[in-house]
This record gives structure tokens, C-alpha cells and sequence, in this order.
């Protein structure tokens, strides 16, 4: 059962962050579907929720001047997916888009809520004492940790939720941020925490702070995306291992780009491994298996997650071996 | 003493009246207008425009709501319980737990094991604690929330494979062993061995799935008086009048159960819950309704499971093909109290197929969790997992083909009943007919031609099946009544789980009165109105209540001949029933319209009465199944796609075609849930906790998991010896031997054999990494 918490519905970007400021206790609420399970599953306090569906202008894609892409926070994962451009231009966001969760979840979830969404970890939702909810333990260490991270634990062992994040930090994305102090952009590769910065946050948002859009920069040319995931079951859940790659070819070699895994740690991880080991390649067999290997180098299993070491390396060589044939 | 399997389904050797006369008219259909027919619900309008109405959404004048605080610890005891925050919030009506006065009805947990309704020792996460009824449910948890507890908190075991250490935490201060480890024997395995060209064993693992029906559990409860009518969501509306009246000290006559519409149970919905009666107290103590619906966590805990099953299984086969031996170790995990941590999960073993030494071992234990209960084929997909992936290990061993070693060894009576024939058994036609529908042995040879050395693998499996109930059985009552104008009234005490029971019911006594289906009334599941049916579980409902109408509409028919032959001049033995008219059989011109008939006009109506007689003497009747599929396996990934499956079912009559392949396409999924997706987590080495008791943690396969491709072979083999209609049990079959036919397919692809449910990518990439290290 829902906790009690008054509503309000801004119908201003001002209104929203003053709404936000005035009171500790207050959320943003975008379509909900990560919140209201918080919420119900009491995992943190909520006396207000701010929705920002009144707020004109957060939603739509849109062509930004120097010919990259922008996101408003408020566009379903649906239209991200289905979007023309964004799957021309951009397709490891759209695949990542598509994979997610359930048709429902897609058409009530925003782009802004998926990246600002809470860890999945069951420790963490479930009424357990957690390092991450203000307790003093990580029960994922001596517990089921089938579902944990192998990379960039510290204290506490959650991997970040979203598929959108990592194809977004691959493809160099910025968010732009509305706060008290006025608006701010971060690259979406400096927008997560990791434990050892703060156990308590997922990302560097104030509480007052709104995501408002995520700007895609013009993509380089031979530059190529993809989004590949590996989950329990074929819906409606999480990716025990995923890869987000976005690279620039020259002929058949990789010049540049970025190698980024989903639920492998606590944010969407960048491999430099994965990426020093294919840049100034061509993807074969052999130079896609030692990205594999690269990438899992520094992986700590817990004790029930050791197949991810396995299974990383095996998605990573599938995606490169694909990206490389495309 | 082992039970007979299925009794705790129904009731054999009572005396049963019958009408008409024992088997004289009933023979058995050969040709039909209705039954058989694919036809679709008489009531699927209602279910998918959401105007039929479940227990969860009845709403009642005055309503209040129940909610119950749960012990949140797997094993503590209440030293007390503080409710006088709760009492005073507002909307709050009643608040009752152990320490209350008048609220010490006891509830059966099993024919043994009687507990209180709220617990002062809790032996898993999710006893009850407290309840209260408030005036919205959000009043009624806030409430909740406020009640203080005062734990003990106890150390706990949650693992069945540790529960028996000499050091291992009580669940009860007797032992952790439910009852002395049952044994069966036939035959010298010993001898058996030394018989065989090749011996392998293995030990295999299922994990604990929970049932989670889309209905929650629950109901509403409402008093008149000092009697009582609850609507609940149920499999079997006698099942829980007779838990109310027993927890209540009612008389049966006082307690009035109405179970309409229910969605889904699969098992966990044949009785009644502690929640039940804690809606009745609570009713009678606010003199209002109360709707109690548990949340979907508190399925999770605590209204059953089909249990974890340890099985090692040792089995012996000669050269060509022979079985000789087979020798089985099972245990599984009770939970908190006594229930079927084990029931039937050595039957296959015992029964499927021929093997003249046996030996099988069963060890029930107490952990601290929620207590089994059936679900779906209790005991045997887990068996088969073994059982079945056993046979396909030997099979590679002997070099044989694994249908050839399966149709090596098909037996025609039931070994693990003294060798008492089956009235039918089609287990050889389901394999054989199977394995050519799915083209087995194309298959096989197309997959060995093309190598299967790419990363994407492709494999077939399979597994034979039988499920120890599925006859039916007394006592079921039907009425039927056939009104001046023709149109029927069919009144039955079954509940309809979703299995399609009232459309088939509404065939059968329209193919006797030769009305459309449609003219067909049911009255069905309410102990107020309707009569004596048991529950619907153990695949037994149609085989039950299907003779019962028919004996009823039977009855109808010679009443309504009788009058007809008077007012006709014609002898009543002369005439027939065709499309609402009396007709002569000899002279199809000399009819008469139903609605035509004088007598039938001045008396309103006829009443027809129908008895389920007894099933066969000396006899088995078992329904049979085999089912195929082909899977691709990415060894880069240990991702598992099933491409599709074929599921060939001797479950005797079809009796529509349409909910007979409803039931075999959702077996399938339920054991692709077994075999891919399902297993309850709990942090056994931490607080004992159940980690993903939610829909998203836990995890049901979605439309992705099932293929598309799905076929159903019914083996239609007449039947005449087990009832009047010639049908036997289907629900159960169809989830058998679909878990273990997954994973003789994935051992087909890729040369790993997973002998622990499920088989996730998890699982599999560490297997197949594993593997090529050991290479
Ligand atoms: C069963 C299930 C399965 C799922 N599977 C997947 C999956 O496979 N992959 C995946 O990526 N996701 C998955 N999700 C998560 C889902 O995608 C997110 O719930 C959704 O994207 C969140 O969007 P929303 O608009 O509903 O966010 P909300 O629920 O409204 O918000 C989520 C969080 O972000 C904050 N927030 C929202 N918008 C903003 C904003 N503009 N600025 C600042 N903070 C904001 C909220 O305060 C809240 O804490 C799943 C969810 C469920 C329930």
C-alpha cells in the first residue's frame, strides 16, 4: 500500500524546482512506473511527488542546429524507440529503447525517468537493512548476489538499472539540468555516482534539480551503434549483462569510440579495456574474444554472480562480431 | 502407509447412488453434434469485457477491509502484540491477534497438524500475526503498521539439504523430519544392477516455484445472523464451507460459499486460508462485511509452493534397452508445518515406464518457510526432470535413439499398483504419433548433417509422461431441469478455474437434449444453491462431473420420452430427442415440438438428477502424455530460444477441442516456467528472508519465452471402462514433461547437461564456460 504524500502537478519548470525546494520530502514524478514502486515498497520517505506532465515543452525529439538530436525528459521510451531519426542516426539508443522492459512500461516511462531511475537491487527494494537506504550492511555480499555487480562495488553491490544510460554514455550524450541555481548540462558519463563517491545518491541530480532534456551530439561519420542484452527472461526485465557500443569505423577498422556495459556495476561502465583492445582493429574472432577478456580483467565476482564473467565476455565478442559485420 | 495418489482429491469406495440405472443407456458416444466440437466459452464474453464479476470485485454495502500483519522474521516467537496505536487510528473498526479474547480458532494445516489462527511460535516469514478491518484499505495497513510486536527471534534453517544436520536449527522441537523417510520396493535392485550393460546416476534439483494465479487469494465475508456467506476465490466451494464450519464451529447448513468466477489457483486455492477465516472473525466482531485480498507479496509467502525437490537417481539399462533397475532418493521441503513437501514425487518412477526392480526413498523435512501445497501434477514434473533426463543419458550410453529406449519400455499395467491393467493406456501411441508429428527423426538427422558447431545450436528433446490421477471419481450430484420452452438449467457445485469446466459441461447435456449449448443456463459453484462437487483439482473435473451431467440429462430425457410417448401414442423406447423436437426413430415424421407438449407445459418443467458412479474395479485410469521440442542455444551467451513445442496427450474423449488445447499450450508454459525462468529465493544464509517475492524478481515466462509454434496431438482412445463419457484428466499432464524435454534439448544443442531448475543464461553460461574450459 502507497504511504501517504499530497500531489501536486507543476505546470512550470519554476513551479516544479520551487515545489522541489520547499520541501524535503519532495520527488519528481515523471510517468511514475519507477516511483510509485518505490513508493509502495517504502524504500525511501516521499511527503510530496512533483509531477512534470503538466510542464510544456519536455517532451518531443527535436533536431538541435549543429545536428545532433535532443531528447525532451518527458518523451516515452516508446516514441525514443520508435523514433525515425533516433533509429537512423542513433540506433544503439533505439535498440536499447525497444529492449526495455514491457510495451506497457514503455508507453508510461520516460527517457529522463529511466535514466534517473532507483537500483533494482532486491536488498535495497525489499525491507532489508541496506547501506544504500541509510543502514549499515550490503546484504548482497554474503547474500544472493546473483543480480550484483562485478565491477566498481564498493560497500554496496547494486548494478544501475537502466538500458538507456549506457547506450547514452556511449553515444556521448549530455543532460541538461534546471535547478535552483538555474540550468546546468553534464555529460552523461560524469551524471552517475559510484558508492565509493556517495552510497546514498545514483547520480550527481540535487534534490531540486529536474532533468529537463539529453543532448545527442551529431554523430561522426563511419560512426556505428548498438545495444545488445542478455536477460532472465525474454521481457519485461533487466539485463544481467548488456554492451552498448558506439564506434566510428574507418573501412573496416575501429578508430574510436566507446564500450559500455549494463549491469555490470553500479553506473554504466565504461570498458577502456574492451575499447583499447579494439581501437585501430578490424573485429575479428580473435581481436573480438580479447575485448571480451579485456573488459572482464578487473571483475570481482560476489558469490553468486561468477557466471557474469562468462557471460560479459561472450555478449561483448556477440556485439562486436555483429557491430563489425553491420 | 503411503496414500493412494489422488486422495486428497477425492473420496473412492463411498457408496453412491446412481440414476439412471448403472450404466444402462450410457453408452458411449460415437457420434456427436457438440461434445468434441471446438467450441468457444459460454462465458468468454464476460471474462474479456470484464463484466464477470470475481471475488476481488465484489463490493458490498458497508464494506470493510481487512489487512494482516505478518511475521517478518522466517522462525520467532511473539512475546507479545501491541495494538492499542492501531485501535485508536482512524477508519479502524476491529483489530484481533493471539492476544485478543474469542479469536483462538484453530485452523487444519494439513489432517495432522492443527495451528491457532495467529501465532505466538512463527515457523516461516508470513505467519499471521494480527489483522485488522478498517474502512478503506489504506486505513486498514497504516493500522497495521502501527501494531507493535514484541519477536524473539530464533535462529532459522531455510534450506532442506541442511534442515536434517544434527546441528541445524528446530523447526519444531521434534526434529526436522515431517515423518519417518517412506519406502517403496520391487523386485532386488541389487540384482538389478548386476544386470545391467550400463549404470549411470545423477542427482537433480528442482527449485521451489510459487503458484501466483492472476487472482490474488482472498474474499468477502458477510454475517446474517449467526449465519455466514463468504465469496471467495476458490477451486472448491465445499473445501472451504467445510474450513470455515470446522475453524468456526458452524454447522455446514449455516455456511454459504459462492465462488462464481476465480482466477486461477493451480492448486493453492483448494482450501481455505487462515486468511479466510480471519475475514469471517473479523465481520462478526465489526458487524460489518469485510473484504480481505492478500497483496501479491503475501502470496508469496504464505499461501503455498510447489515445494524444492533433491532427487538422486541411480538407474540401470541393458544394451538393448532393457530397464533393470532404478533407485531413487528424494527429499523436499514441507515448510513451516506439515504438508506435501514430497507427495507423489517418486510416482513416475514407480509407474512410467517398465522396470521390474525399483526403489525409491522419501524424505519430507521442515524448513522455515511457507508450507507446500499441489501444484499443477504435484511431485511429477520435478520427477520427470529426472526421471526423464535419466532416460535420455542412458539412451546416449546404450547408443539408442531416446524415443525407441522410451517405447522399449512401455508398460500396460500400472506396476506401482500390484500390476492392475489401465482401462487405456496410449503412452506407446503418444510417442510414437508424437515423435512423427514433430518429425523427430528428420530432425535429428537434419541437425547431425549440418554439424552444429556454429555458436547458435540447435537441438531436439523430449519426455514421456503419466499423471497418477486424472480418473475422477464420486461423489458429484448434478440437477438439471428442463423448462417448458425448452431452455435448460444446469446446477453443479464444481467450480470453473479457468479450465473451461462450464462450456464443456454445457456440451455434454446439449449433446443429450439436443439443444444448442447456448440455451444452457449454469448455476454453478455455491453451497447455498448448487450441489455437492469436490474441489476442482487433480485433473479430475471433467472426468467427474462430465458422467454426473450426463447422467443428468439422461434422466431428464427418459422424463421427457415418458410424456411424450403418452401424448404421442407411441412407445417412449421408439423416440428420440433431436433439435428441440420428440421424434420417432423409426419415423422421423411422426415429431413433436418440446414446446408443444401439453403435460410439459402444465408441469413447467423436469428435474433430472445425475450421480457420478464409481470408477472401475481393480482398475487404473491414467491419462498419458509425450511431449517434444526443438530449442537454439547461443553458447556465447547460454541464452535458450524454444522454437517449438509438441505436446501428444492421451487423456482419452476430447471433449472441445478449443479448452482441451488451452490447457496443453498452458502446460507447456507453466513447465517452460520450471524449466527456464521460476525458483523462490530465499537469503538463507543471512535473515531467511524471501528476496523476489514479486512478479518482477520472480519470474513467470512472458509471451517472448513460449514459441509460438506449439502444436497439440490428442490420442483420442475410446474409453468405455473409465466413466460414461470416456474422458480422463488433462490439466496436469500437459505441465509434466515439458521441464524435462527442455532439457534434454538444450543437452542436445550444446553436450551440457543442467540438472538444476532453471536452466538461465546464468546457469548455462557458466555451464558451457565450464565445459570449454574442461575441453
Ligand atoms: C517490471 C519492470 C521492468 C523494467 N525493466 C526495465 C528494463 O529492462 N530496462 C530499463 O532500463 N528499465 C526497466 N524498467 C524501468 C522503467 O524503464 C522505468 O521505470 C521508467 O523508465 C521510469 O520512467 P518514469 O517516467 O516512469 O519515471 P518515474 O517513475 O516517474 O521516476 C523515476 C525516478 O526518476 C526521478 N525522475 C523522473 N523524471 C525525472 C526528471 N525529469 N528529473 C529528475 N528526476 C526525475 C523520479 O523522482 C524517480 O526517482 C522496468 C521497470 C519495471 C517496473
Amino acid at each position: 500500500m502507497l504511504p501517504k504524500f499530497s500531489y501536486v502537478r507543476a505546470t512550470s519548470l519554476d513551479e516544479a524546482v520551487r515545489l522541489l525546494s520547499s520541501d524535503d520530502g519532495a520527488r519528481v514524478c515523471a510517468g511514475g512506473s519507477d516511483l510509485l514502486g518505490c513508493l509502495r515498497d517504502q524504500v525511501f520517505e516521499c511527503s510530496r511527488v512533483v509531477s512534470l506532465t503538466g510542464i510544456d515543452g519536455l517532451r518531443g525529439i527535436a533536431r538541435t542546429r549543429d545536428g545532433g538530436v535532443r531528447i525532451g525528459a518527458l518523451t516515452t521510451i516508446a516514441d525514443v524507440a520508435a523514433d525515425p531519426t533516433i533509429n537512423q542516426s542513433y540506433p544503439g539508443l533505439a535498440q536499447a529503447a525497444g529492449e526495455l522492459a514491457s510495451p506497457q512500461l514503455r508507453n508510461q516511462g520516460t527517457i529522463g525517468g529511466n535514466i534517473c531511475q532507483k537500483p533494482r537491487c532486491w536488498y535495497y527494494r525489499g525491507d532489508f537493512d541496506c547501506l544504500r537506504k541509510g543502514g549499515t550492511t550490503c546484504h548482497a555480499v554474503a547474500g544472493e548476489s546473483e543480480f550484483h555487480c562485478i565491477l566498481g562495488g564498493a560497500g554496496c553491490f547494486v548494478v544501475h538499472p537502466s538500458d538507456t544510460a549506457p547506450a547514452l554514455v556511449a553515444l556521448q550524450a549530455t543532460v541538461r539540468i534546471a535547478g535552483r541555481r538555474g540550468t546546468r548540462s553534464v555529460p552523461m558519463e560524469e551524471f552517475y555516482v559510484l558508492p565509493n563517491q556517495d552510497v546514498r545518491r545514483e547520480t550527481v541530480l540535487e534534490p531540486h534539480e529536474i532533468v529537463t532534456e539529453i543532448v545527442l551530439p551529431r554523430p561522426a561519420a563511419g560512426m556505428r551503434s548498438s545495444y545488445h542484452k542478455v536477460r532472465a527472461r525474454g521481457a519485461w526485465d533487466f539485463a544481467l549483462a548488456g554492451v552498448a557500443l558506439a564506434l566510428q569505423f574507418s573501412g573496416n577498422r575501429v578508430t574510436a569510440g566507446r564500450v559500455v556495459l549494463s549491469g555490470a556495476a553500479p553506473t554504466p561502465w565504461r570498458s577502456r579495456e574492451a575499447e583499447e583492445a579494439i581501437i585501430g582493429k578490424q573485429l575479428d574472432a580473435a581481436t573480438a574474444a580479447a575485448a571480451g577478456r579485456a573488459a572482464m580483467e578487473d571483475a570481482v565476482p560476489l558469490r553468486r554472480n561468477g557466471y557474469k564473467i562468462p557471460l560479459f565476455q561472450g555478449v561483448i565478442e556477440e556485439a562486436l562480431l555483429a557491430i563489425g559485420r553491420a | 502407509m503411503r496414500k493412494e495418489p489422488g486422495s486428497r482429491y477425492y473420496v473412492e469406495g463411498i457408496e453412491v447412488p446412481e440414476t439412471p440405472e448403472p450404466r444402462s443407456e450410457q453408452e458411449q458416444w460415437t457420434q456427436t453434434e457438440y461434445v468434441g466440437k471446438p467450441r468457444p466459452r459460454v462465458d468468454a464474453y464476460e471474462r474479456v469485457s470484464g463484466s464477470a464479476v470475481y471475488p476481488s470485485d465484489t463490493y458490498l454495502p458497508r464494506m470493510l477491509y481487512g489487512a494482516i500483519l505478518r511475521c517478518p522474521h522466517p522462525h520467532a516467537v511473539v512475546k507479545g502484540v501491541d495494538t492499542s496505536e492501531a485501535e485508536k487510528m482512524p477508519g479502524v473498526r476491529t483489530v484481533i491477534s493471539a492476544f485478543t479474547p474469542d479469536d483462538r480458532a484453530t485452523q487444519p494445516h494439513s489432517e495432522l497438524i492443527h495451528t491457532t489462527l495467529f501465532s505466538t511460535r512463527c515457523r516461516y516469514e508470513g505467519e499471521t500475526v494480527a489483522a485488522v478491518a478498517a474502512e478503506t484499505p489504506y486505513q486498514a495497513w497504516d493500522a497495521v503498521r502501527a501494531i507493535q510486536v514484541d519477536y524473539d527471534v530464533l535462529p532459522f534453517v531455510s534450506d532442506e539439504r541442511r534442515a536434517l544436520d544434527p546441528d541445524a536449527p528446530k523447526v519444531h522441537d521434534e526434529g526436522n523430519q515431517v515423518a519417518p523417510t517412506d519406502t517403496y520396493e520391487r523386485g532386488d535392485v541389487a540384482q538389478g544392477f548386476a544386470e545391467a550393460d550400463v549404470v549411470l546416476e545423477e542427482i537433480y534439483r528442482a527449485e521451489c516455484e510459487i503458484h501466483t494465479p492472476m487472482e490474488l487469494h482472498g474474499c468477502v465475508a458477510k454475517w446474517d445472523g449467526d449465519s455466514l456467506t463468504v465469496w471467495e476465490s476458490t477451486q472448491g466451494v465445499y473445501n472451504i464451507q467445510a474450513g470455515l464450519a470446522g475453524a468456526l464451529g458452524l454447522p455446514l447448513s449455516k455456511v454459504r460459499v459462492v465462488g462464481h468466477y476465480m482466477g486461477g489457483g493451480f492448486g493453492s486455492k483448494l482450501q481455505a486460508g487462515k486468511y479466510t477465516i480471519i475475514a469471517a472473525l473479523l465481520a462478526k466482531k465489526a458487524a460489518r462485511p469485510v473484504k480481505l485480498t492478500l497483496t501479491r507479496e503475501e502470496t508469496y509467502l504464505a499461501v503455498g509452493n510447489r515445494p524444492a525437490s533433491n532427487m538422486r537417481l541411480k538407474a540401470g539399462v541393458k544394451q538393448d534397452g532393457t530397464l533393470t533397475a532404478l533407485e531413487y532418493v528424494g527429499s523436499g521441503a514441507s515448510g513451516g508445518y506439515q504438508a506435501g513437501g514430497t507427495s507423489l514425487l517418486d510416482w513416475l518412477v514407480r509407474d512410467l515406464y517398465t522396470c521390474p526392480n525399483v526403489r525409491t526413498e522419501l524424505t519430507n523435512i521442515y524448513v522455515n518457510a511457507g508450507p507446500a501445497r499441489p501444484m499443477r501434477g504435484p511431485g511429477h514434473p520435478q520427477c520427470a526432470w529426472a526421471l526423464d533426463q535419466m532416460m535420455d543419458a542412458l539412451a546416449e550410453a546404450i547408443g539408442m535413439d531416446p524415443v525407441e529406449l522410451r517405447l522399449k519400455n512401455v508398460p500396460t499395467v500400472s506396476q506401482a499398483r500390484g500390476g492392475s491393467p489401465y482401462t487405456t493406456t496410449g503412452l506407446k501411441q503418444c510417442l510414437e504419433e508424437g515423435a512423427a508429428a514433430f518429425r523427430w527423426k528428420e530432425t535429428r538427422a537434419a541437425i547431425a548433417r549440418e554439424g552444429n558447431t556454429n555458436h547458435l545450436r540447435r537441438g531436439v528433446g523430449m519426455a514421456g509422461g503419466l499423471w497418477a490421477g486424472g480418473a475422477g471419481g464420486p461423489p458429484s450430484t448434478v440437477i438439471i431441469k428442463l423448462f417448458s420452452d425448452g431452455s435448460v438449467n444446469l446446477n453443479m457445485g464444481a467450480s470453473d478455474i479457468g479450465t473451461g469446466t462450464k462450456t464443456v459441461m454445457a456440451m455434454v447435456a446439449a449433446e443429450e437434449l439436443s439443444v444448442d449449448p447456448d440455451a444452457i443456463q449454469i448455476e454453478h459453484a455455491d453451497t447455498g444453491t448448487t450441489q455437492f462437487a469436490t474441489a476442482s483439482g487433480g485433473s479430475k473435473t471433467v472426468p467427474t462431473e462430465a458422467p454426473a451431467v450426463r447422467a443428468a440429462a439422461l434422466d431428464v430425457k427418459r422424463q421427457l420420452l415418458d410424456l411424450a410417448a403418452g401424448e404421442m401414442g407411441v412407445e417412449a423406447s421408439g423416440l428420440t430427442l433431436k433439435d428441440g423436437k420428440v421424434v420417432s426413430i423409426d419415423d422421423p415424421s411422426q415429431e413433436r415440438e418440446i414446446t408443444a407438449l401439453r403435460s410439459l407445459r402444465r408441469r413447467r418443467s423436469i428435474t433430472g438428477v445425475g450421480y457420478r458412479g464409481p470408477n472401475p474395479q481393480g482398475k487404473a485410469v491414467n491419462p498419458f502424455a509425450a511431449q517434444f521440442c526443438e530449442v537454439e542455444v547461443n553458447t556465447r551467451t547460454g541464452e535458450v530460444k524454444i522454437l517449438r513445442f509438441l505436446a501428444a496427450h492421451d487423456s482419452g474423449r476430447v471433449m472441445n477441442r478449443l479448452t482441451y488445447q488451452n490447457q496443453v499450450f498452458g502446460g507447456i508454459t507453466m513447465g517452460i516456467g520450471l524449466a527456464m525462468t521460476e525458483a523462490r529465493v530465499l537469503d538463507g544464509d543471512q535473515t531467511g528472508k524471501m528476496v523476489n517475492k514479486n512478479w518482477h524478481d520472480y519470474k513467470l515466462p512472458t509471451a517472448l519465452d513460449v514459441p509460438a509454434d506449439m502444436t497439440c496431438v490428442p490420442i483420442e482412445l475410446e474409453d468405455p471402462e473409465a466413466n460414461s463419457v470416456g474422458a480422463k484428466g488433462l490439466g496436469e499432464p500437459a505441465t509434466i514433461p515439458t521441464a524435462a524435454a527442455v532439457a534434454n534439448a538444450v543437452y542436445h544443442a550444446t553436450g551440457v547437461r543442467i540438472t538444476n531448475t532453471p536452466i538461465t543464461p546464468m546457469r548455462l553460461a557458466q555451464a558451457l564456460a565450464d565445459a570449454r574450459k574442461g575441453e
